[in-house]
């Protein structure tokens, strides 16, 4: 397990860049989803002003 | 006629939102199950290199977030022209919601390039025709989103932001092909060859999972993106109302 | 709808913009004269804050010329399009039936004329201050001239874009920057062959090879942009 982790030596090379490619994918999930609850919180406040 | 209806679809902002909604979930789905399993292969099953080692699985996420950069750059390039050619709101709109993802994805590239440059070829940095050029790429997409940022009327906006992404389309085959044309540190491409792949097979299908499911990923963000972007340019359109009940 | 244009038109109304610009120029030297003096204030900046050794500057004077030459056209590229769009003569331009591209095209020469060449003419003596020998001159004016017209064509693009931008100065700087970016390689590659002696031709020829792909389609896509800016 622990040589999985040290990847032949690369382990501080990889794993920081494993988690910098993932990371950056999670979070623009997590951006898209807050950007798409804003803009529905924006258009029904628009909705509730215009009735 | 068929064709004729399925563009006008295109073009109607609810329903292509109906259509994003609808298949956000599968192309999520997906994108996270082949994930998984491409960083299970590529991390447990595949054999070390032999020259690079364990350190060549870099290229798992490496090669992903690289070429994700260029096919996001190019996606809201063929939007933004095609929301000027026909002037569909709806292909401004997905052009506006690849930017932010398409500069983030750039950022991981050149973020683990230099993590896999450091052990290989010893510096964090080189300034090498491809390295510079994705770094363009990324001054690009500020650029883009600095100038419909700055611009207050929206289909100004659009348009300005337009031109300026059809413009900057040339850096990409730059660096694509820029380790063809001229001496570079980065290595050339090794499993899109004509002919067969220079990669070993227990090597090559993770990494082509991988690339399935960054682009379904992609698919992914990019309809919610597109969902939110539509939400906010169609004010109080009588589609929204219903969308939200 | 489009009239007919001839070639002829299109060219004479750009030789009356062309014309028209540069006696413009004449009452206001200083649009001419301040980037000028910034490039060579820039350029002796550089000896003052790295150091007064000849041999060490003469390493970092392509560097010092291409940054100071990038920075002077930046601040250049604010006047090419912004007086006549303030006053509504680009307005004109855009609704006299002739070609906006090639009115745009004038302008930008014009611009060059007034802007990038003497700033590569004057080069020399900022080049002789970082200690450039008299023989690699004429390689440091080519490189800069020919970089600097490819400059004023890319950075019409960049103006056209944010005319109707706030802060657009410094927008313009950032959309100019990554289409720039090949020019300063090229072009400092050229100016550092010039002088250390040897062959500027490689460099130069691809410089040439951007300021001809500049030409044919930097002035479309800024007529486009300034269209866009117009409406």
């Amino acid at each position: 397990m622990s040589e999985f982790f040290d990847m032949g030596g690369y382990g501080k090379y990889l794993w920081p860049a494993f988690a910098l490619g993932f990371g950056i994918v999670v979070l623009n999930v997590v951006l898209a989803l807050n950007s798409l609850s804003s803009a529905k919180q924006d258009a029904r406040r628009r909705m509730e002003m215009s009735q | 006629m068929a064709t004729w209806t399925w563009f006008h679809r295109l073009a109607s902002p609810p329903h292509v939102y109906a259509f994003a909604r609808r298949w956000t979930p599968w192309f999520g789905g997906f994108a996270a199950l082949a994930m998984c399993a491409a960083l299970f292969g590529g991390l447990v099953l595949a054999p070390a290199d032999y020259q690079q080692k364990d350190a060549f699985r870099m290229v798992y996420v490496h090669a992903p977030t690289a070429w994700l950069s260029l096919m996001i750059y190019t996606t809201m390039a063929v939007a933004a022209a095609v929301g000027l050619i026909w002037r569909m709101k709806v292909a401004h709109a997905a052009a506006a919601a690849c930017a932010p993802v398409g500069a983030w994805f750039t950022v991981a590239a050149l973020g683990t390039g230099m993590l896999w440059g450091k052990p290989m070829w010893g510096a964090y940095w080189v300034w090498d025709p491809r390295l510079t050029a994705e770094l363009v790429l990324l001054f690009l997409y500020f650029g883009y989103m600095g100038l419909r940022a700055g611009i207050e009327d929206p289909v100004k906006a659009d348009k300005a932001s337009a031109v300026l992404a059809v413009v900057g389309v040339i850096n990409v085959p730059i660096i694509k092909f820029s380790v063809e044309w001229w001496n570079s540190l980065h290595q050339v491409a090794t499993v899109m060859q004509m002919g067969k792949p220079k990669m070993d097979f227990d090597m090559l299908w993770p990494l082509l999972l991988m690339f399935l499911a960054f682009a379904s990923y992609f698919i992914t963000v990019l309809l919610i993106r597109l969902r939110a972007e539509l939400l906010r340019r169609e004010r109080n359109a009588s589609w929204i109302r219903e969308v939200l009940a | 709808m489009k009239t007919l244009v001839t070639r002829s038109t299109a060219l004479a109304a750009a030789r009356l913009v062309a014309v028209r610009d540069l006696r413009l120029a004449f009452h206001k030297p200083s649009q001419v004269i301040q980037p000028l003096m910034f490039f060579m204030i820039v350029a002796t900046l550089f000896p003052l804050t790295l150091t007064p050794e000849m041999s060490r500057l003469r390493d970092a004077a392509p560097g010092v010329l291409w940054i100071g030459a990038l920075l002077s056209s930046l601040l250049a590229l604010e006047f090419l399009f912004r007086d006549d769009a303030v006053d509504g003569t680009l307005e004109q331009f855009a609704l006299s039936g002739q070609s906006l591209t090639w009115m745009l095209f004038a302008k930008t020469c014009t611009h060059w004329m007034l802007t990038g060449l003497p700033l590569a003419l004057s080069a020399p003596i900022a080049a002789a201050a970082l200690g450039v020998s008299a023989g690699a001159m004429g390689g440091v004016v080519a490189s800069l001239a020919l970089g600097s017209f490819a400059m004023s064509l890319v950075g019409a693009i960049g103006a056209g874009l944010t005319l109707g931008a706030r802060r657009g100065g410094v927008l313009l700087s950032l959309l100019t920057l990554p289409l720039a970016v090949p020019i300063l390689i090229f072009g400092a590659r050229a100016t550092q062959l010039a002088i250390s002696g040897g062959d500027i031709a490689p460099p130069m020829y691809l410089l040439g090879a951007i300021a001809v792909l500049g030409l044919t389609l930097a002035p479309l896509a800024a007529a486009a942009a300034v269209r866009i800016g117009l409406e």
